[in-house]
């Protein structure tokens, strides 16, 4: 089943287009990442499928239905960000007790265990607590919530290290127990790839890749050697990084869909074939330039 | 995981009694504001004195009408407050739709008026006891009774309510677009201008005779009502188009 | 895929017998908090190189030919691939077949000595 169609989703914020044309559509109890720079459009496109923002023009359906005012998308999904704002007449303690009142799947009990497990002060306030502490209140609300559309955007913004592999971990192993559709957000892709089983990767308003993590490792490929023979062997193709090492020496990396047999001959070639780690290619693509930052450098 | 479903009822209940723990600071106020009225009221909203060469008499009124004047200050600005982003984002941190955001809204205007009035009323008698009690002076009530008392808590309701409604009406136009803020006040100071040059009463005298004046006690009450449902109708239609948490 | 090597190696190294029980998905995606269906990818690959088996309902176990095919796998790629690399390293060195030869017997005998 479909949790989310987008069909031709686009997003105007007065004169500059933010979301351009995004047409996809996302499974089903899938951990899915939405990875993009800072600006890409993400919580633009996340806020549209919380039903907060409105599209200028296309179609979006989570749970079959426009999420614009639905009450059954509202009740059925959670959207998580540092921004979450709560009534600061309102005592954290007190806050869990309106979060169990307005889901109706939510698990008290791992609220309460998580919330001593950080070591937060019931009688505490939100508008008191650090950056780091409000974003894992705010997690502990998008766990315990049980929502069976969960979004996170950026949630571990201002979490230490610590925290943030206790998140990921608290994520995974109640997503085992209740299998649920995650969204998470975040522009460092090797600190959640591992958690994910698909990524939807954007870029300046626009769909780059949206595949499975495990296709995402080999869909790119390193080649090393020299110059004229890594030229030859990446012609008509693009180059998507290019990094020159040493006198005669080239780095290039290509998509990678060489037969088995090109694949021998490269490596008889003398040439160095490695694996590309997805989140060095999410970086290469969303580059503008092919050499990165070192052609800010380069005079030639 | 399977899907939960929810109901209109069912979710404006629970913002409601959200709302009436969140919004507890405006409680607080509105006993500030109404104990400040009654200081003012103290010295007797009016007073008049004769007196001859052995007697002098010095007649004041006591009366809790400076009290509601204030309370429906009090009322408009709550009105007003509740519009904006912070408290929607409040809503939206949770279960809702803009429909039940307003509604749950309106609930809380009502419970707010209700109060407002029931205090604002009890006020005038506690202004009378403490003449009484305090400053020696001799009391002589005019209309009391229940009649009179639930007339006008009906009444002082209805007003709160209106200008209630006044507030969430303009509070929301605010929200759409900030220029509101500067041409609600030209606005309110060009009309009552107006007032001034034009002879026979522009708008705000025959606003003021539309409702006020009204001796009728059921066409009072069918004027306000009306006026504040469609004052709220406008206001959630407005709000019903709004994006939150951006 | 990391998963697969592991299971491999814990294969190899007797902690699975043959028709024994491997971890689930779930169990393999809390260990290495990774997503579930990373470890069913990892699992699944094991059951085309008939390296594990399905049973309906049960989970995954050990074939009774896994350790060898996991040998004849690790010979054939593995150790295929290093000796390739050991050959292109010494002609880039320009070591002559004899030397290498020397080198490998040399090495052979000091680890046959222990």
């Amino acid at each position: 089943m479909k949790v989310i169609e987008s069909k031709g989703i686009t997003k105007n914020y007065f004169r500059k287009q933010v979301l351009k044309e995004l047409t996809f559509s996302i499974e089903e109890n899938k951990i899915t990442g939405l990875i993009g720079r800072n600006g890409a459009g993400k919580t633009t496109l996340l806020k549209i499928i919380a039903g907060f923002i409105r599209e200028t023009s296309g179609k979006m359906n989570v749970f079959s239905e426009t999420p614009f005012n639905s009450l059954n998308v509202s009740v059925n999904s959670i959207f998580v960000d540092d921004q979450m704002s709560f009534p600061p007449a309102l005592q954290l303690g007190e806050l869990l007790n309106e979060a169990a009142r307005f889901y109706p799947n939510w698990d008290d009990q791992l609220a309460r265990k998580l919330f001593n497990y950080f070591s937060f002060d019931a009688k505490g306030y939100h508008n008191r607590l650090s950056k780091g502490k409000t974003s894992t209140f705010n997690m502990i609300i998008g766990l315990a919530s049980r929502c069976p559309l969960t979004i996170f955007d950026e949630p571990t913004t201002g979490m230490d290290e610590a925290v943030r592999k206790d998140f990921y971990r608290a994520l995974l192993k109640d997503y085992i127990d209740y299998p649920r559709t995650i969204i998470l957000s975040s522009h460092h892709l090797d600190e959640i790839e591992d958690l994910l089983e698909d990524v939807l990767l954007i870029h300046n308003g626009m769909i780059l890749l949206h595949m499975p993590v495990s296709d995402l490792k080999e869909w790119a490929i390193g080649v090393k050697g020299a110059s004229e023979d890594v030229l030859d062997f990446t012609k008509e193709r693009e180059v998507l990084y290019k990094n020159s090492v040493g006198m005669n020496t080239l780095y290039v990396v290509v998509k990678n869909d060489f037969s088995e047999e090109a694949l021998n001959k490269a490596h008889q070639l003398g040439l160095e074939l490695t694996p590309v780690r997805s989140s060095d290619l999410f970086v290469y693509l969303t580059t503008e330039t092919k050499g990165g930052i070192d052609d800010v450098f380069n005079n030639n | 995981m399977s899907l939960t479903t929810t109901s209109l009822a069912e979710t404006v209940k629970k913002q409601y009694f959200y709302k009436l723990k969140a919004n507890i600071d405006s409680f607080s106020s509105l006993v500030g504001i109404q104990i400040l009225a009654i200081l003012f009221s103290l010295g007797g909203i009016s007073s008049s004195g004769m007196g001859g060469s052995f007697v002098n008499v010095n007649v004041k009124y006591y009366s809790p009408d400076l009290v509601l004047v204030f309370t429906l200050i009090w009322s408009f600005i709550t009105a007003v407050t509740i519009t904006t982003r912070p408290y929607r984002n409040h809503d939206f941190s949770f279960v809702t739709s803009r429909l039940s955001s307003s509604l749950s809204n309106i609930l809380f205007l009502v419970t707010a008026s209700v109060l407002g009035s029931v205090t604002a009323l009890l006020s005038g008698n506690l202004l009378q006891m403490i003449s009484y009690l305090i400053l020696n002076e001799q009391l002589y009530n005019i209309g009391s009774g229940a009649e009179h008392m639930v007339l006008g808590f009906v009444v002082a309701f209805l007003y709160l309510m209106l200008i209630g409604a006044c507030g969430y009406l303009i509070g929301s136009l605010i929200q759409v677009s900030k220029l509101f803020v500067l041409l609600f006040p030209i606005l309110f100071i060009g009309l009552l201008f107006l007032e001034g040059v034009v002879t026979n009463g522009f708008i705000v005298s025959n606003v003021y005779k539309f409702y006020a004046m009204e001796s009728v006690l059921f066409l009072f009450v069918g004027k306000t009502v009306l006026t504040a449902v469609a004052l709220f109708i406008a206001a959630i239609s407005i709000l019903n188009r709004l994006e939150v948490r951006r | 895929m990391q998963i697969a090597e592991w299971i491999e190696s814990e294969i190899l190294n007797g902690h699975f017998h043959s028709d024994q029980k491997v971890y689930s998905q779930y169990q393999l995606a809390e260990m290495y908090t990774i997503n579930p269906a990373t470890a069913a990818k990892g699992l699944n690959l094991l059951v085309e190189e008939n390296i594990l088996y399905k049973k309906r309902g049960l989970g995954m176990f050990v074939t009774g030919e896994a350790r060898e095919i996991i040998l004849n796998k690790r010979k054939n790629q593995t150790l295929k691939h290093l000796v390739q690399e050991l050959v292109l390293e010494a002609r880039r060195l320009q070591i002559s077949n004899d030397d290498l030869f020397a080198m490998l017997r040399e090495k052979m005998a000091e680890e046959g000595g222990k």
